[in-house]
């Protein structure tokens, strides 16, 4: 039994260990693809059709196909072009630009989803177009985009585990490397522990900024 | 000078012609009513004058400088730029209030004060709680409008539009979607604005409050004028048979609710 346990606590570190990599793009995907999801948003609905179009291309083209065709893509595809990325920037572009893709739509459906009194409000204020989309747009925007948003930062943890197909060392490849060793199904209960307290952390999160942003309803 | 100068507007949507060469004119501290059926283009030549529509063809002038001024189908001679300027000095308050919901009544009357006219936020505060305070809503500063009534919200409508120090207030039906018990405390907002002289244009199909409060009232019927008068010819004398419908019909409506 203290073996047992003794077993349960190695494995563990060692599968933590893993998951710093799967954390570190985690972190990387979620601060860049939101910020790039709203601008996207903003172009999508823009007056000009060449940037409609071009991110309505973009939107249909990485929300179509499978991410993991796409990290496929970037990272053995592109080297017949002579461009070699590592393996954690090739998974980090291909999941922001996944993500943003997905990202874009929801907030896209969230600005449109505005009252366009809002708008006319502002401008009678007198309030430019960055004003008008900083102050007052984008704020509720935010806060009824936020449990669509929780959907996808569940999703992305576990679209994390994907990476193992370019020959990263993440969460799940350490699991795997402790059963193909011992042969035992402990280390995949331990991965699974470790992703539902990822998204337990995530769920947790999310639900308080929804409260701080439930206020004014 | 005239506060407000409207010459030979037009306006179509498409092919429907929703305003049809209208002329007229809003002196200084003078508060103009405008009547006239559903679809009649009150709310469009209101509109017009803030730059949420834009004219077609014709001249708008306000306090002697052009706000628009465009031959058909050539470009407004009125830059963009020049009609922002000019824009500062006209406030609007629309029928469904419009307050931005994620902001506090304090929050919504100091936003444009700050972000727009950049003054700072102390001084912004102080000057949005005494307009609350003369709205009657000081007790409410700190709630979001999702907290208070129709008629509360109406007024912090009111209380915002003030803040960016308007010469113009215009109100497009600023008590049709209040209950009814609500409306009176929204109107005795804008009668104080008219003894204080303020200059208004006025949409709204409340016939006692447009004969209390105008100096003159508009009849607008398929986009033109068909009468620009007092207050006691319109109701009582009426030139156009036409109008004598209207308000007939309007006031009958209007009684009925109250008993
Ligand atoms: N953005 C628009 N696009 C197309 N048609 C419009 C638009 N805005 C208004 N109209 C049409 O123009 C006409 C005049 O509209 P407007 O809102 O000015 O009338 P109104 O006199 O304010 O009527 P109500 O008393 O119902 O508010 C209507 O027939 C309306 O359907
Ligand atoms: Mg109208």
């Amino acid at each position: 039994m203290e073996n047992y346990i003794q077993y349960v606590i190695d494995s563990s570190v060692f599968i933590l260990k893993g998951s710093v990599l799967t954390i570190q793009l985690y972190f990387v995907t979620i601060l860049f693809s939101i910020p790039l999801g709203i601008s996207l948003a903003l172009m999508k609905i823009s007056k000009y059709r060449f940037l409609r179009i071009s991110i309505g291309f973009y939107t249909w083209v990485f929300r179509g196909t499978p991410l993991l065709l796409q990290l496929f893509f970037c990272y053995y595809g592109l080297s017949i072009f002579g461009i070699n990325l590592p393996a954690f920037t090739a998974a980090a572009l291909t999941f922001t630009i996944n993500y943003s893709a997905y990202l874009t739509e929801i907030y896209r459906a969230g600005i449109e989803s505005v009252d366009k009194g809002q708008y006319e409000a502002s401008k009678a204020l007198n309030m430019n177009y960055f004003q008008t989309m900083k102050r007052i747009i984008l704020p509720q925007v935010v806060r009824r985009t936020i449990p669509a948003t929780c959907n996808e930062a569940i999703t992305l943890v576990k679209d994390t585990a994907l990476v193992v197909v370019i020959g990263m060392g993440d969460l799940l490849r350490s699991a795997k490397e402790l059963f193909s060793r011992d042969f035992a199904i402990t280390p995949f209960a331990i991965a699974a522990v470790v992703y539902l307290l990822m998204t337990t952390v995530i769920v947790y999160f999310f639900r308080k900024i929804e409260i701080k942003y439930s206020i004014y309803e | 000078m005239k506060m407000i100068q409207a010459r030979n507007l037009y306006k179509s949507f498409g092919t429907h012609r929703v305003l049809d060469n209208v002329n007229f004119e809003v002196n200084i501290g003078e508060v103009v009513v405008i009547i006239g059926p559903s679809g009649s283009g009150k709310s469009t030549l209101l509109r017009c004058f803030n730059g949420l529509e834009e004219i077609d063809s014709g001249v708008i002038t306000i306090e002697g400088e052009s706000f628009a001024h465009k031959d058909p189908g050539k470009k407004d001679k009125v830059t963009s730029k020049e009609k922002k300027e000019i824009a500062v000095k006209l406030g609007m308050v629309f029928q469904h209030f419009n307050l931005f919901p994620h902001k506090t009544v304090l929050e919504n009357v100091i936003e444009a004060p700050i972000t727009v006219s950049k003054i700072n936020k102390s001084e912004a505060v102080s000057m949005a709680e005494a307009l609350l305070d003369k709205v009657g809503l000081s007790d409410k500063k700190n709630s979001f409008p999702s907290k208070i009534s129709g008629g509360q919200k109406q007024r912090v409508a009111i209380a915002r539009a003030l803040g960016m120090n308007p010469d113009i207030m215009l109100f497009d039906e600023p008590t049709s979607s209040l209950d009814p018990e609500l409306v009176g405390e929204v109107q005795k907002v804008i009668i104080d604005l008219a003894r204080e002289k303020m200059t208004m244009l006025i949409v709204t199909h409340e016939m006692r409050f447009a004969e209390e409060v105008a100096d003159r009232i508009i009849f607008m019927d398929e986009g033109k004028i068909i009468a620009d008068e007092k207050p006691d010819r319109i109701f009582n004398n009426p030139e156009h048979p036409r109008i004598k419908t209207f308000i007939d019909k309007i006031t009958m409506r209007q009684s009925n609710r109250q008993e």
